[in-house]
């Protein structure tokens, strides 16, 4: 059931964005704002310009036109690092691991932001420097327990299934303890096991760690169940902008999905 | 029958007889093995932070070398159209200054190039590091002139002998430095959080940024690190055999040493120049009579081919994951 977040604050505003990639226009002026606390999906067919949306919102692509105002601040351009710096995590389409590293490390590297310290103490592994990577390994395993894959921990990522590393990926999203997350088609490849336990996972942290979520889901019957509001895209334009039930019987919607006959 | 007999039985018999001049071989393939070890470190940091075989690595060496001994002798015309030469400067200033030059060298490199190939395959920055080769060659050709150059940078080559055994007091000197080299670039990449970061870069650039590592800085620490490795390698090398652009074929006796040691590992850089140094050493002079002499030149590739049969990721690198 959505739940009602009407009365929250707005995270996020995105407005009047544009982003075309030499003659190809990927975003075509879309606005929308994310309040805090929700769930919103961005759905729409493929090349509707989702992805490129998130990755307006945490920087990879600076937008031609518009801008995105996080947390009060309205910006045109932000660097990745930056927009990590300030609580926007993410997930990828195609997962995107430290394939060489163990389960451990990757969540470790993940939290690398909240890791600070004198240079020297670090290196000699001694007092503050010892104690903070102890905290921080300590933060690290709540999440591997959340995410109930312990028994992974040690393996080296590039090794696991891909569901798995789905989870993963999410786990290093959620050690950088982020306001914001990111997540890019969380499901995709999943069988209908591994995605009810998925959703589980995003309303958990939703709920629990009061985190606000924006998601890109190609799977419906998912995206209707978990999410509070949904943006859809189409051909990099917004055509509508609501609640699940609302977006459902949206005459556009249906067009943009089934296709539509124009004689 | 002979030939048996000259490659298993009559070495072992060489090495019982003079266990002391046995020693010494072993000693001076040790200090041939740092000098390889100096070269193929650059090569490691760099592979570790962008999983990039750096082909300019040499170059990087030579370019280092040319602008120390450019800076000690003095007489470039900094400002155009006037006199104004600079004077040649003492030993301290010079390194200094040289690695000045390396650190400006990483900023200019990361701004003009790693900046522009983000999230590129690594076979594009490859043929990247192939182009900076050929630039930097050029350059330094055109700041300081070809010829074969001499560096003195007052450390005596004298021999002396300790316990029997003939030491050289240069080569003592390199394998010192090589140490403490080694010992700080292992501390700083390993137990800091920038180790991390680096092999974070090395996996996934897109990844890496996300968790917001800045891969701009990450980039330049890396190729100022490496250039001052290479510093070290070009004195210890131009020192040895005269600063000339042959310096940068050094690169190719690196490779052998990565192989062996594996592409990630700073200890495997180490441990590998060594036993391609020691190996070198001790079957030229065992061994070579019998094979024909001058085994020198071959045996680090036939070693490095061995090691790729039966172990491909070398001694210590990282285990080669992959998914099919």
């Amino acid at each position: 059931m959505p739940k009602d977040t009407s009365a929250n604050q707005t995270l996020l505003h995105v407005d009047n964005i544009s982003l075309s990639f030499g003659g190809v226009r990927a975003i075509r002026d879309v606005s929308f704002e994310i309040k805090t606390g929700e769930i919103r999906a961005i759905i729409g067919p493929n090349g509707a310009g989702k992805t490129s949306m998130l990755n307006c919102i945490n920087g990879f692509y600076h937008p031609q036109e518009g801008t995105i105002t996080y947390r009060g601040q309205t910006r045109k351009q932000m660097r990745p690092h930056d927009a990590a710096a300030q609580g926007i995590a993410r997930t990828f389409q195609n997962v995107a691991l430290f394939k060489g590293m163990s389960t451990l490390d990757n969540l470790m590297t993940g939290r690398i932001l909240k890791m600070k310290g004198s240079f020297l103490l670090e290196a000699l592994y001694l007092g503050p420097a010892r104690k903070q990577e102890l905290e921080h390994r300590a933060f690290v395993e709540g999440i591997i327990d959340f995410l109930e894959i312990e028994d992974i921990r040690r393996t080296p990522v590039g090794r696991l299934p891909y569901g798995l590393q789905k989870r993963v990926e999410l786990g290093r999203a959620l050690a950088a303890e982020p306001t914001l997350l990111l997540l890019d088609e969380p499901m995709a490849g999943m069988n209908v096991e591994e995605k009810e336990d998925m959703s589980r996972f995003i309303i958990d942290v939703n709920e629990e760690f009061s985190t606000t979520i924006a998601l890109i889901e190609h799977d419906m019957g998912v995206v209707m169940d978990i999410s509070d509001r949904v943006i859809v895209l189409d051909h990099g334009e917004k055509i509508a902008d609501g609640t699940p039930d609302q977006v459902r019987d949206n005459q556009a919607v249906i067009e943009a999905y089934l296709g539509v006959s124009h004689d | 029958m002979d030939f048996l007999y000259a490659v298993t039985v009559a070495p072992l018999l060489d090495i019982g007889q003079d266990p002391t001049f046995f020693a010494e071989v072993v000693i001076g393939g040790l200090m041939a093995g740092v000098m390889y070890s100096l070269v193929a470190l650059g090569f490691v940091l760099i592979f570790k932070a962008s999983g990039v075989f750096n082909f300019a690595q040499g170059v990087l060496a030579l370019f280092a070398a040319l602008t120390l001994v450019g800076l000690l002798e003095g007489g470039l015309p900094i400002i155009p159209f006037t006199d104004f030469k600079l004077p040649p400067l003492p030993v301290p200033l010079a390194m200094a200054a040289t690695a000045v030059v390396m650190i400006v060298l990483a900023f200019a490199i990361e701004y003009l190039m790693l900046r522009r190939l983000v999230n590129q395959a690594p076979i594009i920055l490859f043929m990247s590091t192939i182009g900076l080769a050929f630039f930097l060659e050029g350059f330094g050709d055109a700041m300081w002139g070809s010829d074969v150059k001499s560096i003195d940078i007052g450390i005596p080559d004298a021999s002396f002998e300790r316990w029997g055994i003939l030491f050289n007091q240069f080569e003592i000197v390199a394998t010192g430095t090589a140490a403490v080299l080694v010992a700080v670039l292992a501390v700083f990449f390993q137990k800091t959080r920038i180790g991390r970061a680096l092999r974070a870069v090395a996996d996934d650039h897109q990844a890496a940024l996300s968790v917001g590592i800045p891969l701009k800085t990450i980039w330049v620490i890396v190729w100022s690190v490496s250039g001052l490795v290479a510093l070290v390698a070009g004195i210890m090398w131009g020192a040895k055999s005269g600063v000339q652009f042959s310096l940068s074929l050094i690169a190719l006796k690196a490779l052998p040493v990565l192989i062996l040691g594996g592409f990630t590992s700073v200890p495997g850089a180490i441990v590998g120049g060594l036993i391609i140094g020691v190996g070198e050493k001790v079957g030229e002079v065992y061994w070579g009579p019998a094979l024909g002499g001058a085994i020198e030149n071959w045996f680090a590739y036939m070693l490095a081919m061995v090691f790729l049969f039966f172990r491909p990721q070398g001694l210590f690198g990282e285990r080669i994951i992959e998914r099919v």
